[in-house]
């Protein structure tokens, strides 16, 4: 037998931007064990958000993540208007999944940005996130910043899209979805790419559900699952369909998250279209009363659950947040032994990892 | 109201999670709750590709042991291991142990999540 | 002034650490680097290594569990070195300020040079921010009239 090395991977490492730690053991160049180490970004949200007053919980549960911050703020206001139940009215539906689609395509693009990264395809890195700052920008421009929206609140959503900005959003769309269709075109012919990503990192259709992961990483291994499907806020209304691919390989995952980018411009487009006119806010009567509901939402990187109590205050009994990330992290440790050291990186990207949203 | 909860002990959890399995039933997660003087633990499955989520619920006593799902669901280690941490969930037989420091570090303040504790950040002062 | 001196002034190496942060300031230290701030025209170049770098850039609350990296990370970067802290929770906690696990703005743990308003501080900002760390940084080397 090898002599056996167990070498630390992160919590500082180049290709992560965030501090999670996998203590690796290897075998030569071989990977044999994993065990991850969390921790290094838990923050202990869940126990605030007991403290904190209902209203004020949006901010907090937006800084969950940052990248996925516009979703957990929307969803927690769905979350808690089903304790009541209350109805939000029509145009805010539109609104929140214009929003959801927007920060899914941007966070689909800087995800496809550090795939390239963590590939050393550095200048394709560099296009995907000069495409992605458009993105930001009219987020920017119809919300008011570039990462944490905070549109949403308990009733509706907090600032409408007028017929200007809509038109802007619209030409600004179109012309992400030329420029990403081409570079999505280079990233999924590129040969270079194809033998980092191609085979590495299996994951069969019936391993993937006895792992319970979710999301893209779950599609990319041909379960078609997708939160979106249940037809929350105004899903039902516009022509979903999950993206699926069958191969289960990084290369499958890389492609799902690139289709869907491209998907979500069609749904914000085909939600534009669709919006009906009308109010945005009804403020909700009360406080949530004593009753428990749980919420799924399809983030950028999978599925998110929450669950909420209330008792009657304006205080929530107990509020539970399920990350995707948290429920991905078990298939690292199916995924990861028996590749090579230098693919560790690569499979470890290919989940989409979130550290922050995973502790909270 | 949480839809298709089913009321269960801690003796029958792992017969209970076997049919989930067998039944090719994806795990979402567990939800722990402080009730004062007992924890209530719900379990999330969900029929893959189906859209419906299915609960299973029980309350045990704040010093009893429960067995671990992990022998059957891998992906419940780490939510197994957080409610040890933050309620004093004792869980038996865990997949990976990582012995309360998952999240928390060494001197973080300890079961933070149980409801008499004081619930300042500054190290549970 | 010697050549060392100069080129750290010129051409710092910056060094990123996520504390416990929510990703959104990590993103757009990230986002300064690419095409439309690129930061790399001031040669500043982003490193992996904190024995390479000048400046150390810290986003994010301290947690009990970081506290200690962070430390390290600090000891290994040779002097003079700048601290900055990009955004609200980096500077004083913020939101995360009554979450049980967090310690609070990275001042409790190191010396900061320079607090970068925002939350999430947006890319100018962190530019802004490290440009007034270079002033002082020039100041410490001497290089500064």
């Amino acid at each position: 037998m090898a002599p056996r090395t167990v070498a630390p991977f992160g919590p500082q490492h180049p290709v992560l931007p965030e501090p999670i730690q996998l203590k690796i053991t290897y075998e030569n160049e071989k990977v044999v064990d994993v065990v991850p180490a969390l921790g290094y970004g838990h923050r202990g949200i869940e126990k605030a958000c007991e403290l904190n007053e209902y209203p004020k919980n949006i901010h907090l549960v937006e800084r969950i993540c940052g990248i996925c911050s516009c979703i957990h703020g929307i969803s927690y206001c769905e979350t808690v208007e089903r304790l009541w139940p209350l109805e939000v009215p029509p145009r805010a539906k539109y609104l929140r999944v214009i929003y959801s689609e927007m920060s899914r395509l941007h966070s689909h693009l800087l995800w496809l940005g550090l795939l390239c990264d963590a590939l050393g395809f550095e200048s394709m890195f560099m296009q995907f996130w000069r495409i992605r700052e458009k993105v930001l920008d009219i987020l920017e421009a119809t919300s008011g910043h570039r990462v944490t929206q905070s549109i949403s609140v308990v009733g509706g959503v907090r600032r409408d899209i007028d017929a200007e900005q809509e038109k802007t959003c619209i030409k600004v769309l179109q012309e992400v979805k030329k420029e990403a269709e081409s570079l999505i075109n280079v990233l999924a012919s590129d040969p270079t790419v194809k033998a980092r990503t191609v085979g590495k990192g299996v994951l069969t259709k019936e391993q993937a559900i006895l792992l319970g992961i979710n999301g893209p990483h779950l599609r990319a291994s041909g379960v078609k699952e997708d939160s979106r499907m249940l037809g929350a806020q105004a899903y039902s209304e516009l022509g979903f369909e999950p993206i699926v691919e069958t191969a289960g390989d990084c290369y499958a995952r890389a492609l799902v998250r690139a289709r869907e980018a491209l998907q979500s411009i069609e749904l914000q487009l085909e939600a534009f279209s669709k919006m009906p006119e009308g109010e945005i806010f009804e403020r909700p009567k009360g406080r949530p009363p004593a009753n428990e509901v749980t919420y799924r939402a399809e983030q950028p990187r999978g599925e998110c659950f929450y669950y909420a109590k209330g008792n009657g205050t304006q205080h929530l009994e107990r509020f539970r947040v399920r990350t995707p990330t948290f429920a991905n992290i078990p298939s690292l440790l199916v995924m990861l032994p028996g590749c090579e050291l230098a693919d560790v990186p690569v499979i470890v990207l290919s989940i989409d990892p979130c550290i922050s949203c995973t502790e909270r | 109201m949480i839809e298709n909860l089913k009321e269960i002990t801690k003796d029958t959890l792992l017969q209970e999670v076997q049919k989930f399995a067998d039944a090719k039933a994806r795990f979402v997660t567990t939800v722990c709750s402080d009730l004062g003087d007992k924890l209530e633990v719900t379990y999330y499955f969900n029929y893959s590709p189906g859209v419906d989520m299915s609960a299973m619920r029980m309350v045990v006593d704040k010093n009893e042991e429960v067995p671990s799902i992990s022998g059957i669901y891998l992906a419940a280690v780490l939510v197994e291991n957080e409610m040890f941490e933050q309620y004093g969930l004792k869980v038996k037989g865990m997949a990976i142990d990582f012995g309360g420091l998952m999240l928390l570090a060494k001197d973080s303040p300890v079961l933070p999540m149980v409801k008499d504790k004081a619930a300042g950040g500054k190290g549970g002062e | 002034m010697g050549i060392i001196q100069k080129s750290q002034v010129k051409s710092p190496w910056i060094m990123h650490f996520c504390n416990s942060s929510c990703n959104g300031c990590d993103i757009e230290v990230l986002a300064s680097l690419t095409p439309l701030y690129d930061v790399e025209r001031f040669g500043i170049v982003n490193m992996g290594n904190p024995k390479h770098a000048d400046v150390l850039v810290v986003t994010g609350p301290v947690n009990y569990r970081t506290a200690r990296v962070l430390k390290n990370l600090y000891d290994q970067i040779p002097d003079p070195k700048m601290v900055i802290a990009v955004g609200a929770c980096a500077s004083t906690g913020g939101v995360f300020h009554n979450c049980y696990n967090i310690l609070g703005g990275v001042d409790k743990v190191l010396p900061v040079d320079v607090y970068v308003p925002g939350c999430a501080a947006r890319p100018e900002a962190i530019i802004d921010g490290v440009v007034l760390a270079l002033q002082k940084l020039s100041k410490a080397v001497g290089v500064a009239k």
